[in-house]
């Protein structure tokens, strides 16, 4: 009944449309042949002729070689002898002179007041409630870099959020717009500038990855990251820090995570990779004199809060666990981690050679002090400060910072007995240790309705400013008073007399 | 070095609150340093050829005998001679 068929197809000629090609003219054009002649030249007297600098007049002072015996110059002695009586006279009537006593000279202009300049904020990070976790300015200071993430949030988050940096030296600077905002895809938990090019960025995020980015770029700005393989962490990262590497010049990463993670990575920028170069894992059972501790059933990882460098010896390092632990570790430990191993490409060691007495809760912040060798201060969530010296497990000094929380601690870089601390009431303490009393010399207080601080940074070359990173998406920047960064005449000499107190 | 100058320098070296002394000779050389940083010698000289020259321009018949800087932290004392330069860094608060 059915059956195929093929139909021819069917044609249709248009009646309007013709063709639009009906004048066509072809034209060309040429030069007229180009006139050249030929022409030939000698030189008929030679002559050679040299130039050079002279070596340059240099006076380049010079030391002595040390241990050898100096042919002794002619006429020292007599000269020595000439002035040695001057000398010692206008030494001895300095030591006992008082004519200088509360003498000063404002070489710059005096600042009394402390004041917020500037509060930048994301609009679209706000929005989404994130929170500022981590701050860092960059090596020449002038710009800032905020992560945004969470940090109330127990659950594994896959949440989108940003790192933005504004350049407060520009003009026309808007507080509500970012000069630049990276998206990353996970929460962003700490974040570091690369301490001399001031165009990378290292962070670690809540999902363990690190990454670095070079803000010089204008395409893909992730420099280099970890991804996700057998050699990263699997649980957030909460301290990334740049530290010199084995090859002169170079930097290498340095992550820190709640998994009781340390690990260091070189930068492949060709590849886009973080290498393992380097790695330790603390485990509870090789953290030194930890007798209480060890009853813990929990997990043998030593969860990573917060890490602080010594800028005084390259090779030491402090770390503060979840557990209220703080470790003096060695980059240069020997000993094997005794962690399974899972599949990581560099042997873990333990790092951890001394522990200090330990605190009631997590340990936030660390940081030495960059005027003493020994010395450092530690943050926790008992809400007290404590001032420690590297020498002996129990602290120096135990100051009352707040009621609540103290999520950040750290020193000033110009007043060797000032610090500052970020509570989470909203506040920060500003301590001077050369006051008699412990109460705060300073308090900063964020407007923040009582929401809690969590990061602070001081810009490492303008030294009366001070970042300020708040739970509600908002980065205060602050300029401190002439009191707070101006050093007064004795204060290396307090800070060193607070070091050699033994606590009792 | 003969015993004669060392014990010399240590004498001015052990007064109250003397962190370091330098012997620096007439073309900025030091020829004595002990416990402070080089930097001292190069640019004390210098600074003192300038307040010598200072002194004679003021007055032809004048010259400089001594020469103290003082600052927040320290106080530099040259004794300057055609020579030599002494330079010794005092801490006069201690």
């Amino acid at each position: 009944m059915f059956t195929d068929e093929t139909l021819d197809a069917l044609g249709v000629e248009s009646l309007w449309r013709k063709s639009q090609q009906f004048a066509q003219e072809s034209r060309g054009c040429q030069t007229r042949p180009v006139h050249t002649a030929e022409a030939e030249i000698q030189p008929l007297l030679n002559a050679d002729n040299g130039t050079q600098t002279d070596p340059q007049d240099h006076h380049i002072y010079q030391l002595p070689p040390k241990g050898e015996l100096q042919p002794e110059s002619p006429g020292l002695r007599d000269f020595l002898h000439r002035v040695e009586d001057m000398v010692v006279k206008e030494l001895a009537s300095n030591a006992k002179s008082h004519a200088f006593d509360g003498f000063d000279v404002n070489w710059e202009d005096q600042n009394e007041t402390v004041s917020c300049i500037h509060c930048l904020q994301y609009p679209s990070a706000q929005e989404k409630g994130l929170q500022v976790t981590s701050i860092s300015w960059s090596c020449t200071g002038s710009v800032i870099a905020c992560a945004f993430g969470r940090v109330d949030d127990g659950d594994w988050s896959t949440e989108k959020s940003c790192v933005c940096t504004w350049n407060l030296d520009r003009r026309g600077l808007n507080p509500k717009r970012p000069d630049m905002v990276i998206d990353v895809a996970r929460p962003v938990m700490s974040l570091s500038f690369h301490p001399s090019q001031p165009s990378l960025i290292a962070g670690g995020l809540y999902s363990g990855e690190v990454v670095v980015w070079d803000t010089n770029r204008t395409q893909d700005l992730i420099l280099a990251q970890t991804g996700m393989s057998t050699d990263t962490h699997r649980e957030p990262v909460y301290q990334v820090a740049w530290v010199p590497g084995p090859r002169r010049g170079e930097m290498v990463v340095l992550s820190a995570g709640s998994g009781g993670r340390v690990l260091l990575w070189t930068v492949d920028s060709d590849e886009g990779r973080l290498v393992l170069s380097a790695g330790f894992a603390l485990i509870r059972q090789q953290v030194p004199h930890n007798s209480a501790l060890s009853k813990n059933r929990g997990s043998s990882n030593v969860g990573v809060t917060s890490l602080a460098l010594s800028p005084w010896d390259l090779d030491t390092f402090l770390v503060g666990s979840e557990s209220g632990l703080v470790l003096k570790c060695s980059f240069s430990a020997q000993t094997l981690a005794a962690a399974p191993p899972d599949g990581e490409s560099v042997t873990l060691r333990a790092p951890a050679q001394f522990s200090f007495s330990p605190r009631g809760g997590p340990v936030h912040s660390l940081h030495c002090s960059p005027f003493h060798r020994n010395l450092f201060v530690s943050v926790g969530t008992d809400g007290l400060a404590h001032l420690h010296s590297l020498l002996q497990p129990d602290p120096l000094l135990s100051l009352r910072v707040s009621d609540s929380y103290v999520f950040g601690v750290r020193w000033s870089p110009t007043r060797p007995l000032l610090f500052a601390a970020a509570t989470g009431q909203g506040l920060v303490q500003i301590f001077d240790l050369g006051r008699k009393s412990l109460r705060p010399a300073a308090t900063l207080d964020q407007l923040t309705g009582g929401q809690p601080v969590y990061c602070l940074e001081f810009n490492p070359r303008r030294k009366d400013l001070l970042a300020v990173g708040n739970s509600d998406g908002s980065v205060n920047i602050w300029h401190l008073s002439t009191e707070l960064t101006e050093q007064g005449p004795r204060e290396t000499a307090k800070l060193e007399q607070l070091a050699n107190e033994v606590a009792e | 070095m003969s015993a004669e100058v060392e014990e010399t320098l240590k004498r001015i070296q052990t007064h109250k609150g003397v962190i370091g002394t330098i012997v620096v000779n007439a073309e900025g050389n030091t020829t004595l340093i002990t416990s402070t940083k080089v930097d001292y010698a190069g640019l004390l000289h210098q600074l003192t050829m300038k307040a010598r020259s200072t002194v004679r321009d003021l007055d032809p018949q004048n010259d400089l005998t001594f020469l103290r800087i003082r600052s927040k932290k320290h106080e530099i004392m040259v004794a300057p001679d055609k020579e030599y330069l002494l330079i010794v860094i005092q801490n006069p608060s201690e």
